[in-house]
């Protein structure tokens, strides 16, 4: 289904969804460009870069409670099931790096054992892509991960910005339903507007990006270069602050803890927040020993994670070149460069 | 198996074993579960045990598969989770979630001689595969089993290993001498040095500290043994027991779903990331 939105309906068209759901946009927040709850009349801008964080939040939070426990002295613990019942949500402004990593996630969560908080969450969360009409950032590198500026998978709508209007393409059932739901305020998109959306398309893929020169060769230079003392030397400056998995949209990386709010009766909540394979005590056992000691084989865990062992499992780069982990590392690691670097570097 | 794959059964410990004293002691719980909502597992495989308000650990399942009154696991106090379950006495309620991981491919080796090699708390991994064989001694050529600790204190299952005699050659060892200890003194591998076994028809099988793993497996080769005749079962630390947590992976491997068990010619081409 393809539809055109005039610019200036946008706001209307928010509205409309926020009659039946949580609508969020990208707005500039605290110095940040943010995913930021629409108020009923909030207006809707889609003139942003990227956002600092993913999209991947409003499917798997940084903190979710997966149950409460409580058990009286004596007595037999007892347990309650807390999964999801937020409202729906729509997301606008998702780059099509954030959407195609959903797609990565969805592999991680659903395959093997579901996840059914992760499942719960992505029924109700719909996400409206814009596609990249100039790269955000200047540390995007989606072509070389197999995307490109006007991706579709992952996400349930694309919207690409012409001359005045946008040309909507639904791309799921969910897709549907929020354009049906508010469907006056679109006209049936003519093929002049298909072929300008096409031409938009074009121009951005044919934009400069930051390039991994032979990303098949990759894995197998991973591969090759696991021992490679090399991997030191990448990490010197790493102060392993983990931002680069923080703010990756695939990373998914998880940590499971007791929170207590009573100790006697006991009362408290089984709790799961995003954790960080750039922390040494991420793989420490309760022994001390530590299968990844350095700094070095922290950093080659979240290299190969992304652009091997992902490949092996699932047959595609894990990364969808959003340069998230480039642009906001303090020390200035870059998967680019690494990936580069190893694919070039004959192996030990 | 609950639906949600990360809400456990509740199940009541019905008994304890004190195995070892000490700092890091170990004792062994006999768990059951309510009627009906038990779990069947295979040897080698493993679960999450809760104890609610400290967190979860994940432990091997020592009993066999064929004892379906309860689940048997055999716990060293190391951290804060197994340290509260040490606390722990009978009648008490854990939370139980799995089974997860693979198995040791047991009805492959009929037939063949085994040879069990275990080390400290490394020998309840390995226990449901001994207890399983000698269950059905007729199905196996000759059964070995190796077993060794610091001190004879620190010998885990004493009694059931001096059962196993008649049924299975058992061949104990401490670090060093004892007055009256019987059996040899030094190492385990040293111990399997000791006593040569034959490739011929033979599996191997073994688990303990890191370090003994390395020596015992180098010995067997030593031996004769194929890189396909040596298994052995590997741990690192885990959250979820479900290849989604991202931590227990060693290459492209997550050891809680694609393991723990790995034969040496799986083994020996992955990444030592355990």
């Amino acid at each position: 289904m393809e539809v055109i939105l005039k610019k200036d309906r946008l706001g209307e068209w928010a509205a409309k969804l926020g009659e039946g759901a949580d609508v969020f946009a990208p707005a500039f927040v605290e110095d940040c460009w943010a995913f930021t709850k629409v108020e009923p009349g909030g207006e809707v801008a889609l003139d942003h870069g990227n956002t600092v964080r993913p999209a991947k939040g409003f499917v798997f939070p940084q903190r979710e409670v997966l149950y409460r426990f409580s058990q009286d002295s004596g007595g037999a613990p007892r347990l309650t099931e807390t999964l999801p019942d937020d409202p729906r949500a729509v997301v606008f402004g998702v780059r099509p790096c954030d959407g195609r990593a959903m797609v990565r996630n969805d592999k991680v969560f659903t395959c093997g054992f579901a996840d059914p908080y992760y499942q719960a969450r992505r029924e109700r969360v719909a996400y409206v892509g814009l596609a990249c009409a100039e790269p955000p950032s200047p540390n995007c590198f989606c072509l070389s991960v197999g995307g490109s500026p006007d991706a579709e998978d992952g996400l349930d709508v694309l919207m690409t910005e012409l001359d005045g209007r946008y040309y909507v393409k639904a791309l799921t059932a969910k897709g549907k339903d929020i354009v049906v739901a508010a469907s006056s305020l679109f006209s049936e998109a003519q093929p002049a507007d298909r072929s300008e959306a096409e031409s938009v398309h074009a121009a951005a893929r044919s934009h400069p990006q930051r390039s991994i020169a032979a990303m098949d060769k990759v894995a197998e230079g991973l591969k090759r270069n696991f021992d490679s003392p090399e991997w030191d030397a990448l990490a010197r400056a790493c102060i392993g602050c983990g931002a680069c998995t923080y703010l990756c949209p695939s990373c998914h990386c998880f940590d499971i803890n007791d929170e207590i709010t009573s100790r006697s009766p006991l009362a408290g909540e089984r709790v799961r927040t995003w954790d960080n394979c750039q922390f040494p005590e991420f793989t420490m056992h309760t022994s001390g020993h530590n299968p990844r000691e350095t700094t070095g084989a922290r950093l080659r865990q979240r290299i190969c994670h992304k652009l091997l062992y992902f490949v092996e499992n699932h047959n595609i780069q894990q990364c969808t070149g959003c340069g998230r982990c480039i642009t906001h590392c303090p020390v200035g690691i870059d998967i680019v460069r690494i990936a580069n670097v190893m694919e070039e570097a004959a192996g030990q | 198996m609950s639906k949600n794959i990360y809400l456990p059964k509740l199940a009541r410990i019905a008994g304890i074993k004190d195995e070892v004293p000490g700092a890091r002691g170990i004792k062994t719980f006999f768990v059951e579960f309510p009627d009906g909502d038990g779990f069947e597992h295979e040897c080698g495989q493993c679960a999450m045990i809760s104890v609610f308000g400290k967190g979860e650990s994940m432990i091997s399942i020592a009993s066999a598969p064929a004892v379906k009154e309860y689940k048997q696991f055999s716990i060293m106090r190391t951290g804060r989770v197994t340290t509260a379950i040490h606390d722990m006495k009978p009648g008490d309620i854990v939370g139980v979630r799995g089974p997860y991981g693979n198995k040791f491919p047991l009805e492959n080796w009929k037939g063949r001689n085994l040879v069990f090699i275990g080390g400290g708390v490394g020998l309840a991994p390995i226990w449901p595969v001994i207890q399983t064989a000698v269950a059905n001694r007729a199905d196996f050529g000759k059964i070995s089993v190796f077993y060794g600790a610091r001190t004879s204190r620190d010998i885990m299952y004493a009694e059931a290993l001096e059962a196993l005699r008649g049924a299975a050659d058992v061949h104990l060892s401490i670090d060093a001498p004892e007055e009256g200890w019987q059996g040899f003194c030094g190492f385990v591998p040293a111990n399997l040095l000791d006593k040569p076994q034959s490739p011929d028809n033979a599996v191997a099988v073994t688990c303990g500290p890191p370090i003994m793993i390395k020596f015992v497996i180098k010995n067997l080769i030593g031996m004769g043994f194929a890189d396909e005749q040596i298994y052995t079962t590997i741990e690192n630390k885990m959250k979820c027991g479900v290849g989604k947590c991202g931590r227990c992976n060693a290459g492209k491997d997550y050891v809680c779903v694609n393991g723990p068990v790995y034969s040496w010619a799986q083994l020996k081409d992955m990444p030592q990331e355990y």
